[in-house]
Protein backbone atom coordinates (compact mmCIF):
# COMPACT_ATOMS: atom_id res chain seq x y z
CA UNK A 1 0.00 0.00 0.00
CA UNK A 2 1.23 2.88 -1.28
CA UNK A 3 1.69 6.27 1.35
CA UNK A 4 -1.20 9.02 1.02
CA UNK A 5 -1.70 12.13 1.33
CA UNK A 6 -3.18 12.51 4.43
CA UNK A 7 -4.62 15.93 3.74
CA UNK A 8 -6.50 14.87 0.94
CA UNK A 9 -8.22 12.29 2.65
CA UNK A 10 -11.71 11.94 3.80
CA UNK A 11 -11.29 12.94 7.47
CA UNK A 12 -14.62 11.26 8.36
CA UNK A 13 -15.90 7.88 7.61
CA UNK A 14 -19.52 7.45 7.88
CA UNK A 15 -19.34 3.65 7.95
CA UNK A 16 -17.15 3.57 10.27
CA UNK A 17 -18.17 0.45 12.51
CA UNK A 18 -18.81 -1.43 9.10
CA UNK A 19 -15.48 -0.91 8.01
CA UNK A 20 -13.91 -2.10 11.20
CA UNK A 21 -15.42 -4.94 11.09
CA UNK A 22 -14.30 -5.48 7.22
CA UNK A 23 -10.92 -4.84 8.22
CA UNK A 24 -10.85 -7.56 10.96
CA UNK A 25 -12.16 -10.10 8.42
CA UNK A 26 -9.49 -8.47 5.86
CA UNK A 27 -6.28 -8.88 8.11
CA UNK A 28 -8.07 -12.33 9.60
CA UNK A 29 -8.24 -13.43 5.77
CA UNK A 30 -11.16 -14.29 5.91
CA UNK A 31 -12.56 -12.55 3.03
CA UNK A 32 -11.90 -13.25 -0.63
CA UNK A 33 -8.94 -11.60 -2.53
CA UNK A 34 -11.23 -9.41 -4.71
CA UNK A 35 -13.16 -7.55 -1.33
CA UNK A 36 -9.46 -7.95 -0.09
CA UNK A 37 -8.83 -5.38 -3.01
CA UNK A 38 -11.24 -3.83 -3.42
CA UNK A 39 -11.35 -2.34 0.00
CA UNK A 40 -7.26 -1.99 0.47
CA UNK A 41 -7.66 -0.17 -3.05
CA UNK A 42 -11.01 1.82 -3.15
CA UNK A 43 -11.24 2.59 0.40
CA UNK A 44 -8.25 2.61 2.78
CA UNK A 45 -6.46 4.83 0.15
CA UNK A 46 -9.09 7.70 0.96
CA UNK A 47 -10.46 7.18 3.98
CA UNK A 48 -8.32 8.48 6.75
CA UNK A 49 -9.56 6.95 10.12
CA UNK A 50 -10.01 3.28 8.04
CA UNK A 51 -6.01 3.89 7.11
CA UNK A 52 -5.09 5.03 10.58
CA UNK A 53 -7.37 1.74 11.92
CA UNK A 54 -5.77 -0.24 9.26
CA UNK A 55 -2.41 0.62 10.56
CA UNK A 56 -3.24 0.24 14.21
CA UNK A 57 -4.77 -2.83 14.00
CA UNK A 58 -1.71 -4.59 12.17
CA UNK A 59 0.69 -3.19 14.77
CA UNK A 60 -1.71 -4.74 17.73
CA UNK A 61 -1.07 -8.06 16.00
CA UNK A 62 2.34 -7.61 15.81
CA UNK A 63 2.46 -6.22 19.44
CA UNK A 64 0.75 -9.48 20.61
CA UNK A 65 2.47 -11.92 18.85
CA UNK A 66 6.11 -10.31 19.80
CA UNK A 67 5.10 -10.20 23.44
CA UNK A 68 2.59 -12.51 24.34
CA UNK A 69 4.46 -15.91 24.00
CA UNK A 70 5.07 -17.80 27.47
CA UNK A 71 7.45 -20.91 26.96
CA UNK A 72 6.89 -23.91 28.21
CA UNK A 73 9.16 -25.32 30.94
CA UNK A 74 11.78 -27.88 29.27
CA UNK A 75 11.10 -30.21 32.60
CA UNK A 76 7.83 -30.16 32.17
CA UNK A 77 7.90 -31.66 28.49
CA UNK A 78 10.26 -34.09 29.44
CA UNK A 79 8.00 -35.23 31.97
CA UNK A 80 5.22 -35.53 29.38
CA UNK A 81 7.70 -37.95 27.26
CA UNK A 82 8.58 -39.81 29.90
CA UNK A 83 4.95 -40.81 30.71
CA UNK A 84 3.92 -41.34 27.18
CA UNK A 85 7.00 -43.44 26.14
CA UNK A 86 7.04 -45.60 28.87
CA UNK A 87 3.03 -45.71 28.53
CA UNK A 88 2.58 -44.48 32.05
CA UNK A 89 -0.44 -42.46 31.07
CA UNK A 90 -3.35 -43.28 33.72
CA UNK B 1 -14.08 -33.14 25.94
CA UNK B 2 -17.60 -34.29 24.81
CA UNK B 3 -18.12 -37.75 24.69
CA UNK B 4 -18.64 -37.34 21.15
CA UNK B 5 -15.09 -36.37 19.90
CA UNK B 6 -13.66 -39.22 21.84
CA UNK B 7 -14.99 -42.03 20.75
CA UNK B 8 -12.43 -44.39 18.55
CA UNK B 9 -12.71 -44.10 15.16
CA UNK B 10 -9.48 -46.50 14.79
CA UNK B 11 -7.02 -48.75 16.91
CA UNK B 12 -3.51 -47.63 16.66
CA UNK B 13 -0.77 -49.79 17.17
CA UNK B 14 1.39 -48.77 20.40
CA UNK B 15 4.32 -47.88 17.99
CA UNK B 16 1.80 -45.92 15.92
CA UNK B 17 0.33 -43.98 18.63
CA UNK B 18 3.82 -43.35 19.90
CA UNK B 19 4.64 -41.57 16.48
CA UNK B 20 1.33 -39.77 16.22
CA UNK B 21 2.02 -38.19 19.74
CA UNK B 22 5.40 -37.01 19.19
CA UNK B 23 4.93 -35.78 15.24
CA UNK B 24 1.81 -34.47 15.22
CA UNK B 25 1.51 -33.67 19.39
CA UNK B 26 4.36 -32.35 20.44
CA UNK B 27 5.45 -29.75 17.75
CA UNK B 28 2.22 -27.81 19.10
CA UNK B 29 3.50 -27.97 22.70
CA UNK B 30 4.75 -24.96 23.38
CA UNK B 31 1.49 -22.82 21.85
CA UNK B 32 -0.79 -24.97 23.74
CA UNK B 33 1.50 -24.25 26.83
CA UNK B 34 1.26 -20.23 25.92
CA UNK B 35 -2.46 -20.54 25.82
CA UNK B 36 -3.01 -22.84 29.14
CA UNK B 37 -1.05 -20.26 30.66
CA UNK B 38 -3.91 -17.19 29.22
CA UNK B 39 -6.47 -18.80 30.42
CA UNK B 40 -5.60 -20.26 34.09
CA UNK B 41 -2.98 -16.93 34.41
CA UNK B 42 -0.77 -18.89 36.92
CA UNK B 43 1.94 -20.90 36.17
CA UNK B 44 1.70 -24.25 38.07
CA UNK B 45 -2.00 -24.51 37.16
CA UNK B 46 -0.92 -24.24 33.50
CA UNK B 47 1.45 -26.92 33.95
CA UNK B 48 -0.97 -29.48 35.81
CA UNK B 49 -3.81 -28.29 32.46
CA UNK B 50 -0.93 -28.96 29.69
CA UNK B 51 0.50 -32.14 31.16
CA UNK B 52 -3.69 -33.02 31.43
CA UNK B 53 -4.38 -32.68 28.31
CA UNK B 54 -1.07 -33.94 26.39
CA UNK B 55 -1.56 -37.19 28.73
CA UNK B 56 -5.60 -37.32 27.78
CA UNK B 57 -5.27 -36.83 24.13
CA UNK B 58 -3.09 -39.74 24.39
CA UNK B 59 -5.43 -41.55 26.54
CA UNK B 60 -7.91 -40.84 23.56
CA UNK B 61 -5.87 -40.72 20.47
CA UNK B 62 -7.46 -43.63 19.10
CA UNK B 63 -10.42 -40.71 18.73
CA UNK B 64 -7.70 -38.96 16.83
CA UNK B 65 -8.32 -38.99 12.38
CA UNK B 66 -4.72 -38.77 11.56
CA UNK B 67 -3.95 -36.19 9.02
CA UNK B 68 -6.88 -34.01 10.34
CA UNK B 69 -6.22 -30.61 12.31
CA UNK B 70 -4.24 -31.74 15.19
CA UNK B 71 -3.90 -28.55 16.62
CA UNK B 72 -6.86 -27.64 16.46
CA UNK B 73 -7.81 -30.93 18.40
CA UNK B 74 -5.40 -30.54 21.13
CA UNK B 75 -6.96 -26.73 21.53
CA UNK B 76 -10.02 -28.25 22.15
CA UNK B 77 -9.58 -30.81 24.67
CA UNK B 78 -7.41 -28.38 26.72
CA UNK B 79 -10.28 -25.64 26.60
CA UNK B 80 -12.55 -28.04 27.72
CA UNK B 81 -10.20 -29.33 30.18
CA UNK B 82 -10.47 -25.76 31.33
CA UNK B 83 -13.76 -25.37 31.48
CA UNK B 84 -14.41 -28.47 33.12
CA UNK B 85 -11.31 -28.53 35.90
CA UNK B 86 -9.84 -25.49 36.29
CA UNK B 87 -12.48 -22.30 35.66
CA UNK B 88 -13.94 -22.69 39.00
CA UNK B 89 -10.95 -22.64 40.87
CA UNK B 90 -9.43 -20.06 38.78
CA UNK B 91 -8.18 -17.01 40.75
CA UNK B 92 -10.14 -14.83 38.29
CA UNK B 93 -11.73 -12.35 40.26
CA UNK B 94 -14.86 -12.16 37.71
CA UNK B 95 -17.69 -14.59 38.62
CA UNK B 96 -19.73 -12.36 35.89
CA UNK B 97 -22.19 -15.08 34.16
CA UNK B 98 -20.40 -14.89 30.35
CA UNK B 99 -24.29 -14.15 29.09
CA UNK B 100 -24.16 -11.36 30.86
CA UNK B 101 -21.49 -10.37 29.64
CA UNK B 102 -21.86 -11.02 25.89
CA UNK B 103 -25.41 -9.44 26.18
CA UNK B 104 -23.67 -6.31 27.58
CA UNK B 105 -21.08 -5.87 24.90
CA UNK B 106 -23.13 -6.49 21.98
CA UNK B 107 -25.75 -3.75 23.65
CA UNK B 108 -24.83 -0.28 21.48
CA UNK B 109 -22.93 0.90 24.94
CA UNK B 110 -19.92 -0.32 23.41
CA UNK B 111 -19.58 1.27 20.42
CA UNK B 112 -19.04 4.36 22.01
CA UNK B 113 -16.10 4.20 21.49
CA UNK B 114 -15.43 1.77 18.30
CA UNK B 115 -12.01 3.29 17.82
CA UNK B 116 -10.06 4.58 21.31
CA UNK B 117 -8.30 7.17 19.71
CA UNK B 118 -5.49 5.25 19.60
CA UNK B 119 -1.94 6.08 17.69
CA UNK B 120 0.67 3.71 16.84
CA UNK B 121 3.35 5.78 18.01
CA UNK B 122 1.92 4.95 21.36
CA UNK B 123 1.85 1.39 20.39
CA UNK B 124 5.35 1.10 19.88
CA UNK B 125 6.42 2.79 23.01
CA UNK B 126 4.52 0.08 24.78
CA UNK B 127 8.22 -2.60 25.33
CA UNK B 128 7.34 -3.55 28.65
CA UNK B 129 4.74 -5.81 29.47
CA UNK B 130 1.44 -3.34 28.71
CA UNK B 131 0.36 -5.76 25.82
CA UNK B 132 0.57 -8.52 27.87
CA UNK B 133 -1.25 -6.80 30.87
CA UNK B 134 -3.93 -5.48 28.59
CA UNK B 135 -4.66 -8.91 27.11
CA UNK B 136 -4.52 -10.82 30.71
CA UNK B 137 -7.52 -8.48 31.69
CA UNK B 138 -10.04 -9.18 29.62
CA UNK B 139 -12.56 -11.65 30.53
CA UNK B 140 -11.81 -15.04 29.36
CA UNK B 141 -13.81 -15.53 26.91
CA UNK B 142 -12.63 -12.37 25.07
CA UNK B 143 -9.53 -13.34 25.86
CA UNK B 144 -9.75 -17.33 24.18
CA UNK B 145 -10.97 -15.44 20.99
CA UNK B 146 -7.82 -13.01 20.76
CA UNK B 147 -5.50 -15.67 21.31
CA UNK B 148 -7.13 -18.20 18.92
CA UNK B 149 -7.14 -15.93 16.43
CA UNK B 150 -3.96 -13.15 16.60
CA UNK B 151 -1.59 -15.53 18.25
CA UNK B 152 -2.25 -19.45 16.82
CA UNK B 153 -3.63 -18.10 13.74
CA UNK B 154 -6.90 -20.38 13.46
CA UNK B 155 -9.28 -19.65 11.20
CA UNK B 156 -13.29 -18.71 11.87
CA UNK B 157 -14.33 -22.06 11.25
CA UNK B 158 -11.44 -23.59 13.52
CA UNK B 159 -12.61 -21.63 16.33
CA UNK B 160 -16.28 -22.23 16.29
CA UNK B 161 -15.05 -25.96 16.24
CA UNK B 162 -12.73 -25.23 19.20
CA UNK B 163 -15.16 -23.52 21.15
CA UNK B 164 -18.54 -25.12 20.39
CA UNK B 165 -20.02 -21.83 19.22
CA UNK B 166 -21.77 -20.43 15.88
CA UNK B 167 -19.37 -18.74 13.75
CA UNK B 168 -21.11 -15.54 13.49
CA UNK B 169 -20.36 -15.09 17.28
CA UNK B 170 -16.70 -16.23 16.79
CA UNK B 171 -16.79 -12.86 14.56
CA UNK B 172 -18.87 -10.35 16.96
CA UNK B 173 -17.04 -11.61 20.11
CA UNK B 174 -13.27 -11.21 18.08
CA UNK B 175 -14.67 -7.78 17.21
CA UNK B 176 -15.79 -7.06 20.61
CA UNK B 177 -12.61 -8.40 22.20
CA UNK B 178 -10.09 -6.18 19.77
CA UNK B 179 -12.30 -3.07 21.20
CA UNK B 180 -12.01 -3.88 24.51
CA UNK B 181 -8.19 -4.55 24.14
CA UNK B 182 -7.73 -1.25 22.27
CA UNK B 183 -9.59 0.83 25.11
CA UNK B 184 -7.03 -0.75 27.58
CA UNK B 185 -4.30 0.56 25.59
CA UNK B 186 -5.65 3.42 25.09
CA UNK B 187 -5.74 4.28 29.02
CA UNK B 188 -2.19 2.77 29.27
CA UNK B 189 -1.25 5.34 26.96
CA UNK B 190 -2.47 8.23 28.58
CA UNK B 191 -0.53 6.98 31.40
CA UNK B 192 2.42 7.21 29.36
CA UNK B 193 1.76 10.59 28.76
CA UNK B 194 -0.04 10.63 25.29
CA UNK B 195 -2.65 13.28 24.88
CA UNK B 196 -5.97 11.83 23.09
CA UNK B 197 -4.10 8.68 23.23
Amino acid sequence: MSIPDKSKMKQDCPNQRDCLEKLHLILDDETTAEEKEHFLKHHLEECLPCYRNYHLEVEIRQLLKSKCNSTAPQDLIDTIKTRVSQNLVP
Amino acid sequence: MEEADLVPKQQYPEVEKQQIFNEEFMPHIYSMYNFAYRLTLDQDDSKDLLQDTYLKAYRFIDSFQKGTNAKAWLFRILKNSFINDYRKKSKEPSKVDYQDVETYYNSEDVDRQITPDLRVEALRDMIGDEISNALNSLDVDFRTVIILCDLEGFKYDEMAKILDIPIGTVRSRLHRARNLLKEKLSTYAQQMGYKNA
